[in-house]
């Protein structure tokens, strides 16, 4: 009956503004990420990146991220880092925290973002031949 | 003409007997070929179409007067008549077999059928032969989209094939033969239409070219191995109607559906040659013939025709200005051109400029305005002339006689020149009439390869006064011509003494004046030349040395004549032009402009003919055309020159010189122009008469554009490599 | 696909510096750090500035260029959130294009939705192989988008011929034809790589600042 009446979902609703710390919170968090979900805190990265998961959603939405606080609005998928790329993405079930076997390098440089649009961007040099050879002046006279 | 190698071979035995018998071995062939009486026309039926035509017309030219065109391979109207490919064959009526139309000579009231069912199936028959040892290899193959055999096999060829031999055990495959860097061939695609031959014999004169073997077994080539080596080889491409002869540095590269053309004129040399340049995105990829009886006939010389690849190499795409420390440097527009202004300004009118080979027109105009508009008076030519006000006389410096009209000449003497490299196509004509006319030809200057026989008189210049006095037994030759032509070199003017004999020339073809025929030549080789003399240019780069100027504008000056040393020390030098060379690398400012295949200007050639080049790709990078340029540096200096546009500077051309503007026309000089030299001094000095290019490989490096072409400097070790193996082969021959 | 272009990058730098110096390669870890922007480690102990919301910051010089920076946000805002595509489906890409719209990517989410008019549409999406035949139709459809409009290039093939680089009949990269925004590479690129070109947009129609410069003009 519960059910049928939709109330188990006011339930988690009322849940959720409660894992939020009120109204506010939940309001706050709504406006950042365009969703409202509770789960368990898998893991965080470095870079600040908070790691969720919670099965009670269907494959695909059961895992996600919520960005490091300091970039807030822009965030983007390109400031997951590499070693928690793999889980996002459904390619290991173990999480780079609880993974062992992940060697640890100290090279490893740090992670970075997606560039484009900012003066870093990457901008690919041309690899044909220019149709015209210039004189220069400086070369020998043959 | 089919008797012309004959010709040869019987004077390469040497003997005076033999001389005389190969003359009139020659007089009799004339004799044979002039109708003897009027000639009285007789009416032929083509497809029932009736048609006058003279005796002695074949069965394809007939067809050709009514506008049917009978499919060939080997017929060629500019060379001998072979007949053996056996594609022209066509059905007349009351014959019993197809007649090979091209060799034919029609009959009175002959019915010709070229679109009968007997007509088709021989042409049939014929493609299916020609196809059984073709190799399908059309699509490599870089003739595909222009190939003659593949137009005519879809054309009259069959339907279906009647070939079997699907294992490829006899089809017929021949190996490819090296003639040099410029001509590619493959051998296999060879169908014996043995129109390189007849060319190479005709045309070019040289034997190099010939077949060997018989029946399945023949081929072209040059029966011992060596490379087929003279200044016109790229005209076997042309005249080849399959791919077994194709241009080598265009191999590849494109096919002919995706090619721009664009018709326009070569400057390489003072003939001025119509030329096709066959664009793709931005690039010049070839050059072709254009035809034009009048200047190249349908013929072009390989300088103009591979140099093209030197348009790509050693150009200026950016301004540059000489530094401080002594290194040019690349600048914008703005800068370069403020750093012009600032010298001309402080030059207070001590302004010269010389005007380089490959300088058009336009900007020849441009030029001198501007250095007009600055209180500058010195403009001259970088090619010098005879001392004096010689070039103010337009007679004087052309080609009186023209380039078409020495086809007529029945005497020619070259004084100085080498035409067969200097002009090519000049040569051509004058071969042309040596074979046919009975030109008889003698030249003063050193012993060189004309590709005809002549007399050498020497290389002393005291045989001129001799000739021309009437004294030497050439001159009788000269006299008892109907049409006699003396053609000067023009390097030869340059000389101490060089007003002394074009004034002696001069006067002597007042002498030997005919009506409508002006027998005073002067061959130029440069394509800027006449078109700088016809705007008021001064010949001679030493006259802008001499003015010791402040400012000196080298407008595609290449040849070297000006050089740092000669110059004041605070003189600054502006080169404008599309090469970096000697003219750049002594300039303080470089101004890119553009190459003749990037801009609408107008060349006059050394008959007196303008003509424009109009524009096939852009300039690269900045460069920008020479006109407008020197526009520009007028707005910056303060006296903008009165033209914005091509139109308004070609309307201040007409101003200058009214037949610039008539393109393509000849205008001829005044016919009693010639000689209003009384004053000049005719002592003729000692110096021995000597011609620039004497070999093949003093031919192809000449100016900024093929001095930066790959292919002309792998021509010039070609040849080297062929000299060395003649050597070679001689002197084992001795031992 | 971020990761090749990172590559991508830094190859060609180290071995210029490689060639210039030849004893840096015995400083091997200090080598081949790479030599780009990274996301900054978050120290627990401080905490970072937190990023504005507006792209153009709000330190401008006046009073009126902060009010347009301002417009601009708005502005941005309302474009931002209702980008139009326009379908240009050409090969297999316009299948991947396909699932953005489809309930597992869902693009209606973010405002896009498919509309079947240029007149209608902000951006044109290019998916799939640009022949030489269809491209005058390509620029036809983008001369009748109305301003201001932008361009996604989907796939190898529209970004640079990709397979039929070669081809006689197909155009080189839709960029040829047209002014291109957002590449987004792939053969075909997943729905997933798609949705985040469009993001990339987004953040692209963020930092327009179509105000401040008629302003500044």
């Amino acid at each position: 009956m519960a059910k049928f009446l939709g109330l188990n979902r006011l339930t988690k609703l009322f849940q959720i503004i409660q894992e939020c710390g009120g109204l506010k919170q939940t309001y706050l968090k709504l406006y950042r990420n365009d969703d409202l979900k509770i789960g368990t805190l898998v893991g965080i990265d470095k870079y600040g990146n908070k790691y969720f998961e919670n099965p009670f959603y269907f494959y695909g939405r059961n895992r996600w991220v919520e960005f490091t606080p300091h970039v807030n609005m822009d965030y983007d998928g390109s400031q997951i880092p590499a070693d928690w790329y793999g889980w996002m993405h459904y390619k290991t079930d173990l999480p780079p925290i609880r993974d062992g076997s992940r060697p640890k390098y100290k090279w490893l440089a740090d992670h970075s973002e997606n560039l484009s649009g900012t003066k870093e961007a990457y901008m690919p040099y041309t690899t044909t031949p220019p149709k015209v050879e210039a004189w220069d002046p400086s070369a020998k006279k043959q | 003409m089919i008797r012309a190698p004959l010709v040869k071979a019987l004077s390469a035995l040497g003997s005076p007997t033999h001389q005389i018998a190969s003359r009139a071995v020659r007089t009799s062939a004339i004799v044979a070929q002039t109708p003897a009486k009027a000639p009285e026309k007789i009416e032929v039926f083509v497809d029932d179409i009736p048609v006058q035509v003279l005796p002695g017309t074949t069965v394809l030219q007939a067809a050709a007067l009514v506008g049917v065109e009978i499919p060939r391979f080997c017929y060629h109207e500019r060379l001998a008549v072979a007949g053996n490919c056996r594609m022209c064959l066509v059905e007349v009526e009351k014959s019993p077999k197809p007649v090979a139309a091209c060799a034919m000579p029609v009959m009175k009231g002959w019915r010709i059928k070229t679109n009968s069912d007997l007509t088709r199936k021989a042409r049939e028959g014929v493609m299916e032969f020609l196809l059984m040892n073709h190799p399908l290899d059309c699509p490599i193959c870089d003739q595909g989209g222009e190939c003659d055999l593949q137009d005519q096999a879809m054309a009259f060829g069959s339907d279906r094939s009647r070939f079997t031999d699907i294992h490829y055990t006899g089809k017929r495959a021949v190996e490819d033969k090296d003639i040099g860097p410029l001509v590619k061939t493959i051998m296999t695609r060879c169908i014996h239409c043995t129109r390189c031959v007849r060319f190479a014999s005709e045309i070019a004169g040289v034997d190099d070219l010939g077949t060997t073997g018989r029946g399945n077994d023949m081929q072209i080539g040059t029966y011992v191995e060596k490379l087929f080596l003279t200044e016109l080889s790229g005209n076997v491409i042309d005249l080849c109607p399959v791919g077994a002869l194709t241009n080598k540095p265009y191999s590849f590269v494109a096919r002919p559906w995706e090619i721009r053309k664009v018709s326009s004129i070569d400057v390489l040399d003072a003939v001025g040659s119509n030329i096709v340049v066959s664009t793709r995105t931005n690039e010049v990829l070839r050059i072709l013939p254009r035809e034009n009886e009048d200047v190249n006939e349908e013929w072009l010389a390989d300088k103009s025709r591979f140099a093209c690849d030197g348009l790509k190499r050693q150009r200026l795409i950016a301004p540059m200005v000489r530094m401080p420390n002594g290194e040019l440097q690349a600048v914008e527009w703005e800068g370069a051109l403020i750093a012009v202004a600032k010298a001309l300004k402080k030059a207070n009118g001590q302004v010269a400029g010389v005007a380089g080979q490959l300088a058009d027109v336009e900007a020849m105009v441009a030029l001198k305005d501007l250095i007009n508009r600055l209180e500058g008076e010195t403009v001259v030519t970088e090619q010098g002339f005879i001392k004096g006000s010689g070039t103010d006389v337009r007679a004087n410096y052309l080609l009186n006689s023209t380039i078409a009209g020495l086809e007529e000449a029945d005497a020619v003497l070259l004084v100085g020149t080498n035409p067969r490299y200097e002009a090519p196509l000049v040569n051509t004509r004058l071969r042309k009439a040596y074979v046919h006319n009975e030109l008889q030809i003698a030249s003063i200057g050193p012993k060189v390869d004309l590709s005809y026989e002549h007399d050498n008189l020497g290389s002393d210049p005291a045989l001129i006064k001799d000739v021309c006095s009437g004294s030497h037994a050439f001159s009788k030759v000269l006299e008892g011509a109907k049409k006699p032509a003396i053609i000067i070199g023009a390097d030869l003017l340059e000389r101490e003494d060089g007003a002394a004999i074009h004034a002696t020339i001069v006067e002597y073809c007042q002498k030997l004046k005919k009506p409508e025929w002006n027998p005073f030549n002067v061959l130029q080789n440069n394509a800027a030349q006449v078109g700088a003399y016809d705007v008021g240019y001064q010949a001679g780069a030493d006259r802008a040395i001499k003015a010791q100027p402040k400012v000196l504008f080298l407008l595609n000056a290449d040849a070297g004549k000006v050089t740092r040393e000669q110059l004041p020390k605070d003189c600054f030098v502006v080169y404008i032009g599309s090469h970096g060379d000697n003219g750049a690398s002594i300039a303080d400012a470089v101004l890119p402009g553009a190459a003749y295949t990037e801009k609408q200007a107008i060349y006059v050639n050394t008959e007196g003919r303008p003509q424009q080049t109009l524009p096939g790709v852009s300039p690269p990078g900045m460069a920008r055309e020479d006109w407008k340029i020197l526009r520009a540096i007028s707005e910056v200096v303060g006296t903008p020159l009165p033209y914005d546009t091509l139109d308004e500077l070609r309307s201040r051309l007409e101003d200058i010189s009214p037949h610039l503007t008539r393109l393509g026309e000849l205008e001829p000089a005044g016919f009693n122009e010639t000689g209003a030299q009384a004053a000049i001094s005719k002592s003729i000095s000692g110096v021995a008469i000597d011609v620039k290019q004497k070999e093949l490989k003093d031919y192809f490096m000449t100016d900024a554009i093929s001095r930066a072409s790959p292919t002309m400097a792998k021509c010039i070790s070609a040849v080297n490599k062929q000299q060395r193996q003649d050597e070679q082969s001689k002197q084992s021959v001795a031992i | 696909m971020l990761r090749s272009a990172i590559l991508s990058k830094t190859v060609p730098k180290c071995l210029q510096i490689a060639t210039q110096n030849s004893n840096a390669l015995s400083v091997v870890p200090g080598f081949f750090v790479r030599q780009q922007q990274t996301l900054p480690v978050v120290d627990p102990s401080q905490t970072l500035e937190k990023k504005g919301y507006s792209p153009f910051g709000t330190k401008q010089a006046s009073v009126a260029e902060w009010s347009l920076a301002r417009l601009d946000d708005l502005l941005n805002w309302g474009r931002k959130g209702s980008i139009w595509p326009l379908t240009f489906g050409l090969a297999c890409c316009a299948v991947e294009m396909m699932h953005i719209a489809a309930p597992r990517y869902d693009m209606d989410r973010y405002g896009v939705v498919f509309r079947a008019s240029p007149r209608q549409a902000d951006v044109i999406i290019v998916a799939g192989t640009l022949t030489n035949k269809m491209a005058p139709a390509l620029r036809k459809v983008y001369d009748q988008m109305p301003e201001p409009r932008w361009v996604i290039s989907m796939g190898s093939c529209a970004n640079g011929g990709g397979y039929y680089h070669y081809s006689y009949s197909v155009v080189r990269g839709c960029d040829r034809i047209i002014p291109v925004d957002i590449y987004v590479p792939g053969c075909p690129p997943t729905a997933e790589a798609l949705m985040y070109g469009v993001l990339q947009l987004q953040k692209k129609v963020k930092r327009m600042k179509t105000l401040q410069m008629w302003y500044r003009k």
